[in-house]
């Protein structure tokens, strides 16, 4: 009996349930896509040339896992104030509490099962579609990289069983400690701000040296990275703590210094809204100071690996100066040549004999010859041209590798025209092409490339063209930027989640609050501006907070990275994108739940 | 005389079309006239807080036609409706419903905020109020930190503060002791009197119903009797109602 009233209870707050349902899901399911990188040995391996990559992945592990703890723990008590009310009844109703504390035993251990099950499964699948997103995209070589990894599945498992056994055993203990009427009347005791100035002041002060300490030592580490493995626990203890300061005393204190200045706070529903804010903030510090440092933690994972995308490029170019280059081109390439945006070609011709390649120095002066460099040290490439190679060590070497390879070991000569043609030998001619991008051009150039290849099988494994140095290179970062990229949609998932989740689970509460304005004559035009000031709000903070860590938190990479900063943008506008999604469907399942 | 609230033939049917349907008000005809302080009582499930909605642009008549401060209330569109709401008419509930996040200061500043009156013309607006229903001692309180009876008296601050043209009440008294009921009946008598402010209230309490210049007793959804004060005491007053309750009940 009592069984089946429970379930119907469930029947009743089917909503409440799904939002607790989807978020457990979500978390095992990001749990899962995580730990399928992270427990997989053989793709770190092959895949990153870094030997903290196995560190930076341990830790990873470690930080999901508290984060991971902590939501759901706080599902875990959106779950028991759900229910509280209910079992409540029913002990006033002369149920045994030991028969209520089994009973949301059984049903929070049920839920966690369910969602844990259902929720890897999603893991599976989203790897999968993710990873294949992220390859294709980015045009990247992955190897032994596998959706469906066992033992990722298996930790999965096991991690969640273990927290919701506590979860439930945390339940049914409450049940069987509290005395009925407080779990009858306990959410109608709203929390009371507290205003207590002296402690903020503190704590602001606090913040921001915890904050400073934090960045110093990313800062540091970025200038030694041999710091590396104390920098980075100092840097993450001091940022968590000087984010939850700072919040809890800045966001509090602007929104008391608002509320003073009457011309703001007293038109329409601001002082509403503000009331609103500051009563959630304090409930929300926590998530949003967790929240801001994962959007820190997503953003410069997504960061760093379009960094080391940049590396590519980069690195690319220091190759070779021109992109495509073609040895007596048929009809047939030259008619691919015109499909490149092209800004220089140039064209060369040689003759060979026994020991020497000669080359007219006039088609030189003619045409001068780009070249391209790289300091390994610095790791930036330069692009030169000259009109006379024969006394440019780079230049001969540049022009040495757009020969077939059995030509490149000669000694080469520049001659005259009359000279040069004195020479019995057959001429070849090669076509160097500089397009406006090697990236924009990309699909073209492979093309032509792998047409080359079909024209002189030699080249197979001797390529010596850009297309062949990018593939190797490619190959190189791929998996680095594989890993940053993963890393951050999965951080991106979880966090937002949790916001929403925090959001939408304080969202019942509201009702009467804006059923009440509505009531007293607010039109809905303005409440629905209320709404989204106040869940606005409540996403910028953890935003804002989070891309300063990042801009300052780059600094780690000082050394690694090529320029950390540069295209900076591209993460920033992806991540934002998909972070206003996040927010706009929060707004919209908010209000619909709130108006009617 | 010009009507602050005219009432003509109103019917209100509950569930749509081919669903089953529920008459729930039907011909009501009444009229409030500035200054009057007015009951409306009857059963439970008889309609009454069904008709205050009507009042009150909560909700719409399916036909009839209801005038209040002159303005055919059925016509307006759903912002106009707020807007009048906002304007023209104070609530109070039986629940008090004030917004347990802002102060008793805020919460009466509330409507005033609404409607975008410049903050120098709100606080001598809940300063004068709060006077008046003796607040001003507990403004800078949170609700929760407020009895019942302070807590309505803040609710009908807020209701009474932007100077409407009516003020409705759902049961005011419902939720609150009888001395506390009889405070806010004192009150409400008070601002009636003093600032001719029209009060229409639904209550199933006599003694509060005692505190009325006229009431409108209503059954099955249709008004069937009317007892008006005149120069009776409010202790004749009020057996007159318990009279009427028992020969109306039947
Ligand atoms: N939204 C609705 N849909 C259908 N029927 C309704 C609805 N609201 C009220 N009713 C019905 O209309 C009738 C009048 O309801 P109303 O709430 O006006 O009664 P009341 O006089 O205020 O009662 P009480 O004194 O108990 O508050 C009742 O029979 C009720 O069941
Ligand atoms: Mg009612």
């Amino acid at each position: 009996m009592l069984n089946k009233l429970a379930l119907s209870g469930i029947k009743h707050r089917i909503r409440d349930y799904s939002v607790l349902f989807s978020g457990l899901m979500i978390a095992s399911a990001i749990f899962y896509m995580f730990m399928s990188l992270a427990t997989n040995k053989s793709f770190l391996n092959s895949n990153s040339p870094a030997s903290a990559t196995s560190f930076i992945f341990g830790f990873g592990i470690v930080l999901l896992a508290i984060i991971t703890i902590v939501y759901i723990n706080y599902a875990n008590t959106f779950l028991l104030s759900m229910r509280q009310k209910e079992y409540g009844m029913f002990m006033m109703l002369g149920a045994k509490s030991s028969k209520i504390s089994r009973m949301i035993f059984i049903e929070t251990f049920a839920i966690g099962a369910i969602s844990t099950l259902i929720g890897t499964a999603l893991g599976i699948l989203a790897t999968g579609f993710v990873s294949k997103w992220i390859i294709s995209a980015l045009d990247m070589q992955v190897k032994h990289f596998n959706s469906f990894y066992l033992p990722a599945l298996l930790s999965t498992f096991v991690f969640f069983v273990v927290i919701f056994m506590f979860s439930a055993i945390k339940n049914s203990m409450s049940l069987r400690r509290s005395k009925v009427l407080t779990l009858l009347n306990r959410d109608s005791q709203p929390v009371k701000i507290k205003r207590n100035g002296v402690l903020k002041a503190v704590q602001a002060v606090l913040g921001l040296v915890l904050l400073a300490l934090g960045y110093l030592s990313m800062w540091y580490i970025g200038q030694n990275p041999g710091f590396i493995m104390i920098g980075i626990p100092i840097a993450l203890v001091t940022i968590v703590g000087g984010t939850y300061f700072t919040i809890n005393s800045f966001v509090t204190a602007f929104i008391v210094m608002l509320k003073h200045n009457t011309k703001y706070s007293q038109k329409g529903l601001n002082n509403f809204t503000l009331s609103q804010l500051s009563f959630r903030i304090n409930d929300y510090t926590k998530i949003l100071s967790m929240v801001s440092i994962m959007f820190a933690l997503a953003l410069g994972a997504i960061t760093v690996g379009l960094g080391f995308n940049n590396q590519i490029d980069n690195v690319v170019n220091g190759q070779n100066y021109y992109d495509v280059q073609l040895t007596n081109p048929d009809a047939a390439q030259q008619k691919r040549l015109k499909g490149l945006n092209i800004e220089k070609k140039n064209i060369y011709n040689f003759k060979v004999d026994k020991t020497n390649v000669y080359y007219k120095t006039s088609e030189f002066k003619k045409q001068p010859l780009g070249y391209a460099q790289i300091d390994t040290k610095t790791m930036i490439s330069k692009q030169q041209i000259t009109a006379d190679p024969s006394k440019n060590d780079n230049a001969k070497f540049e022009l040495m590798n757009t020969r077939m390879p059995d030509q490149r070991g000669k000694v080469v000569k520049f001659v005259n025209t009359q000279e040069f043609n004195a020479i019995n030998a057959p001429t070849t001619t090669t076509v160097l092409v500089k397009t406006n991008s090697f990236k924009n051009n990309l699909a073209e150039i492979k093309s032509i490339s792998k047409a080359e290849v079909k024209r002189y099988p030699v080249l197979k494994n001797a390529g010596a063209d850009k297309y062949s140095a990018y593939t190797m290179i490619n190959g190189f970062f791929s998996g680095l930027e594989f890993m940053g990229f993963f890393l951050g949609i999965a951080f991106l998932a979880m966090l937002a989640s949790c916001l929403m989740f925090k959001i939408l689970s304080g969202a019942n509460g509201d009702v009467k609050r804006y059923n009440m304005l509505y009531k007293i004559g607010t039109q809905q035009k303005v409440l629905r501006a209320t709404i989204n000031k106040e869940i606005g709000v409540l996403f910028s903070v953890p935003a804002i907070l989070g891309i300063v860590h990042v801009l300052l938190g780059l600094q780690m990479f000082n050394k690694i990275l090529y320029k950390p900063y540069a295209n900076i943008e591209i993460p920033f506008a992806i991540f934002i994108v998909l972070y206003l999604g996040y927010y706009f469907v929060t707004r919209y399942l908010y209000k619909k739940i709130v108006l009617k | 005389m010009q009507k602050i609230v005219d009432v003509q033939n109103i019917e209100k049917i509950y569930g749509k079309a081919g669903e089953k349907q529920f008459k729930a008000l039907s011909d009501v005809n009444f009229e409030v006239k500035p200054g009057e302080f007015v009951g409306i009582m009857g059963a439970s499930g008889s309609g009454k807080t069904t008709l205050l909605n009507i009042l009150s642009t909560l909700d719409t008549p399916t036909s009839g036609r209801v005038e209040i401060a002159g303005q055919d209330i059925t016509k307006l569109k759903n912002n106009e409706m707020a807007d009048f709401r906002s304007n023209k008419i104070g609530f109070i509930f039986q629940d008090f419903n004030l917004l347990e996040n802002l102060t008793a200061y805020e919460n009466i500043a509330l409507p005033l905020a609404l409607q975008n009156k410049p903050a120098k013309a709100i606080k001598p607006a809940v300063m004068n109020i709060s006077e008046k229903l003796g607040l001003t001692e507990i403004l800078n309180h949170y609700p929760t930190e407020l009895s019942g009876g302070q807590k309505q008296r803040v609710a009908a601050a807020r209701a009474l503060v932007h100077e409407p043209s009516i003020v409705f009440g759902d049961e005011p008294t419902g939720a609150l002791d009888s001395k506390s009921a009889r405070a806010l009946m004192d009150t409400l008598t008070k601002i009636n009197r003093e600032d001719n402010v029209s009060i229409l209230l639904v209550t199933h309490d006599p003694f509060s119903a005692s505190f009325c210049d006229r009431i409108l007793f209503i059954k099955d959804g249709e008004i069937g009797q009317e007892l008006k004060k005149e120069d009776h005491s409010r202790a004749e007053y009020y057996q007159e109602i318990l009279d009427s309750l028992g020969t109306f009940a039947e």
